[in-house]
């Protein structure tokens, strides 16, 4: 006991309880006043029994007075208080009994009506031997149990020392440090709810210290690993076992008889590590804890959803509920509560759990905990600064709309709060937005060799939104040209902003996305080449992003530019259709294949340039687009 | 909160209160005006305790519009002070009662329908002292803008639109130095107190 402790001390309840309130709130008795007190313990008073001892002893004289001074203050109380009707009776009933009694005596000694003789008593008969032994006995028998006694606790005490034996109230001590506990009459109880912390749960967590059994502490001091503690806490039934929060996010079922059997399947740990007997009580207590937490977050949770009015309902049945946050996905939340109670169960979810294909989310799992911290929280913070006059609780916005005259609209805003639920639904979408995301950046990425599709997602980002930046580049090109795109993922929609500044707002349905990526793809190659050519010097005669000529595409459109040589005799024209690819045609000046004929005659018209003729791209050397026309350029532009 | 401005339509002789006000919305109807609910403005006057010195005058009023705020303006002859405070300001006053007496029969209010015509917001109010009617007092507002100025020509002629061209609509004696400036919720109840204050000297009572 070197380290001061802290100590926390509760009275004990004095006031007898008289009402419990729905939120736990006890409403004591207020204590009895002097007079009050007084008449209770009159009434006690067993009168019948005293007058029966009173004729026995014959002491009638004294008693008589006594009775009588009690008389005198009767009549003041009597005209007073109801309660002492009782009192008055009886007393005026000893009254007329003592004077018939006094009536007999003042006869008796007169001597003349009346001789009072002395009853021979009859001799009892003493046998002192038999008294002897009996006493004997007796004394034998206590003795023996106060030996006993210093026996045991002469044992209990050598065992505690010589081998290192917890010691009951430093346990006790060490409990209370953690832990809230009071003393009711005989027992000690605690509370491990967190009613202290702002929670306003109904269920209460009553807990009971008492002394571990001397076996026990000994066979688990034998055991190893386990730390032996004199104490040992019991908590209620429905606080035993294990809880958690499973939350999980699946493809809707086809049918509802297969979701229900699979969501049955919640994989749930048997029990605690090691067995529940030997648990310690800090752990057996966090775990207790740990099950009413659960317990108050899932009710909270299952009160939400039935109120909430969604556009697809959500379903809550016995321990699970079950929410629509995108078109086919379900989130499912579900409380599993094993107190070691229901083992059948335990092994039918074994022998399902192959079924299940839907992992539990710990994030999700977590974020739901970190709601609820800070409902609680905010139940015991409320925002500085607290007005001197007024209810305490309310925002500082809200306490401000009455001077600020805020109108009907803004005062409905700032009711208006999100639910635990609607949260966790948001964050729910969200990750399935950046999931899906990932997925799609990734196949591209995977599917496109040609120009480099770089992905980079933002270490910081909120649970509600994340951002990711996407690099479009050719190997080797990355100084000429590339492409860049952000795309912010929120909890329903993408947003998109492009390199020249336009905002696409894209649903969630990622098919958007991709097409969003290809067209940009495309648009990166031409600027490429664009920017190749003014690398080589050739020049750029047209170029069209949005080409009318050709077939319709099935997204965007198609584009092509117009690139001439140095010395103006070459061409490279190039047209690039999302859904065929790109195609490169080369015409020269003089063509080669011109001939006079009648129609045209000049030898000039040869300069015109030729037809265009295309170019196999696959055939060409060059490790990527850009670089094979960049290849064609520099031989295009070599004189031939 | 867009610039309001509170018009006082008389009623004619031989004409009751409702049916102005039916004939007034059969009119704002027909523009294809929606109706938005119900609104009351009312007003309880307090005289100061002669021991305070000279007598003093607070109007407290609520708005329907500004349901969490309780309007208080003090008249103390030259200047008035407006006060804007919440809800708990009725309860101060009932603390302060040997003070300020209330008026009680002097308690004036305007209610009736609300409707929402694009950008504008008509309220017709019936005004009453004591369940006795005491006229018309018709509000409009446009939302969009906060600056008299820049909109007072388009309110009179929506109003004139309304009403009829019979009644001359000048802006309102509030407004008028306050034109420039930032339009507040305390202007429209400034602008109702002049017109609860006119009704009340009117001795003459009128039949709903």
């Amino acid at each position: 006991m070197a380290n001061s402790v802290n100590i926390s001390i509760e009275a004990p309840i004095e006031n007898q309880i008289q009402e419990i309130t729905y939120d736990g709130q006890e409403i004591y008795q207020a204590p009895l006043s002097m007079s009050e007190n007084l008449a209770r313990l009159a009434q006690k008073i067993d009168f019948s029994k005293t007058d029966d001892e009173f004729c026995n002893i014959k002491k009638e004289g004294e008693n008589g007075s006594e009775v009588k001074s009690e008389e005198d203050k009767e009549p003041g109380y009597q005209s007073s208080l109801w309660p002492w009707d009782s009192v008055r009776n009886k007393l005026r009933n000893a009254l007329t009994e003592v004077s018939v009694l006094a009536d007999v005596l003042s006869i008796a000694k007169e001597k003349r009506y009346m001789v009072l003789d002395p009853i021979q008593a009859d001799p009892i008969e003493s046998r002192p031997m038999v008294q002897v032994y009996g006493r004997k006995k007796a004394l034998s028998a206590a003795g023996a149990v106060l030996l006993n006694g210093v026996e045991r606790l002469r044992a209990s005490e050598t065992m505690r020392m010589t081998r290192n034996m917890p010691d009951f109230h430093i346990d006790l001590l060490r409990l209370r440090q953690n832990w809230r506990l009071k003393k009711v009459s005989n027992t000690i109880v605690g509370d491990l709810s967190y009613r202290t912390a702002g929670s306003k749960f109904s269920q209460t967590g009553v807990f009971e210290v008492t002394k571990a059994p001397e076996e026990q502490i000994a066979a688990a001091m034998n055991a190893p690993g386990a730390a032996p503690s004199a104490l040992r806490v019991t908590v209620p039934p429905e606080l035993q076992g294990v809880a958690f929060i499973s939350v999980r996010c699946q493809k809707e079922q086809e049918d509802v008889v297969t979701a229900t059997l699979n969501s049955s399947a919640l994989n749930c740990p048997g029990s605690l590590p090691g067995d529940g007997a030997e648990l310690h009580w800090q752990q057996k207590l966090e775990a207790a804890q740990n099950v009413l937490y659960c317990k108050e977050l899932f009710a909270r949770l299952a009160a939400e959803a039935v109120q909430l009015d969604a556009s697809i309902p959500h379903i809550v049945v016995g321990n699970r509920i079950m929410l629509t946050i995108l078109p086919s996905i379900q989130l499912m939340i579900g409380l599993c509560h094993n107190n070691g109670q229901n083992n059948n169960n335990t092994e039918g979810t074994k022998s399902q759990g192959s079924y299940v294909k839907a992992e539990h989310d710990h994030v999700l799992e977590h974020s739901l905990h970190q709601l609820l911290r800070a409902v609680h929280h905010s139940n015991t913070h409320h925002p500085f600064p607290h007005p001197a006059t007024g209810p305490l609780g309310p925002s500082k916005r809200r306490s401000l709309a009455g001077p600020m005259g805020a109108d009907r609209y803004e005062l409905m805003e700032m009711s208006r709060e999100q639910s635990l639920l609607e949260q966790i639904v948001q964050q729910a979408q969200h990750f399935f937005m950046r999931r899906r995301g990932e997925y799609v950046l990734d196949t591209i990425a995977k599917e496109v060799k040609d120009p480099l599709i770089v992905s980079h997602w933002n270490a910081l980002n909120s649970p509600t939104h994340s951002c990711v930046k996407i690099n479009i580049m050719a190997y080797g090109y990355d100084a000429v040209c590339r492409t860049s795109l952000v795309v912010h993922v929120g909890e329903k929609t993408l947003k998109c902003i492009c390199r020249d500044g336009k905002v696409r707002n894209l649903s969630y349905e990622l098919q958007e996305l991709r097409d969003l990526i290809f067209c940009q793809i495309y648009q990166h190659q031409m600027t490429g080449v664009q920017a190749v050519g003014r690398c080589m010097g050739w020049q750029l005669l047209a170029s069209s992003s949005h080409l009318g000529a050709g077939p319709v595409e099935p997204l965007a459109n198609a584009s092509s530019c117009l690139l001439a040589s140095p010395n103006g005799d070459r061409m490279i024209a190039i047209r690039c259709e999302p859904s065929v690819g790109i195609q490169v045609f080369i015409a020269q000046s003089p063509k080669k294949d011109f001939f006079v004929s009648e129609l045209v005659q000049d030898k000039k018209w040869e300069n015109l340039g030729g037809a265009f003729k295309e170019v196999k791209l696959e055939k060409m050397e060059g490790k990527n687009f850009l670089n094979k026309m960049e290849l064609l350029m520099a031989c295009l532009s070599s004189p031939s | 909160m867009g610039v309001t401005v509170l018009q006082q339509y008389p009623v004619p002789e031989n004409k009751t209160g409702t049916y102005v006000i039916d004939l007034l919305t059969k009119r704002i109807l027909a523009l294809g005006a929606t109706q938005a609910g119900q609104f009351l403005v009312d007003c309880e006057s307090y005289l100061s305790h002669p021991t305070m010195g000279s007598t003093k005058t607070v109007h407290i009023l609520h708005n329907s519009e500004q349901p969490a705020s309780v309007f208080s303006i003090l008249e103390s002859g030259t200047k008035n002070i407006h006060v804007i405070a919440d809800g708990l300001f009725d309860l101060l006053m009932m603390k302060l009662s040997q003070h300020y007496t209330s008026k009680k029969q002097t308690k004036i209010e305007s209610k009736g329908p609300k409707f929402e015509l694009g950008d504008f917001c008509i309220k017709l109010g019936s005004v009453t002292m004591n369940q006795n009617f005491k006229g018309i007092l018709i509000e409009v507002e446009y939302r969009p803008c906060v600056m008299a100025n820049a909109v007072w020509g388009l309110l009179r002629e929506f109003l004139q639109g309304i009403l009829g061209s019979t009644i001359s609509v000048q802006p309102p004696q509030h407004l008028l130095s306050r034109m420039n400036e930032i339009y507040t919720p305390i202007d429209t109840i400034y602008q109702y107190l002049e017109h609860f204050s006119a009704y009340r000297k009117i001795t003459g009572l009128r039949s709903a």
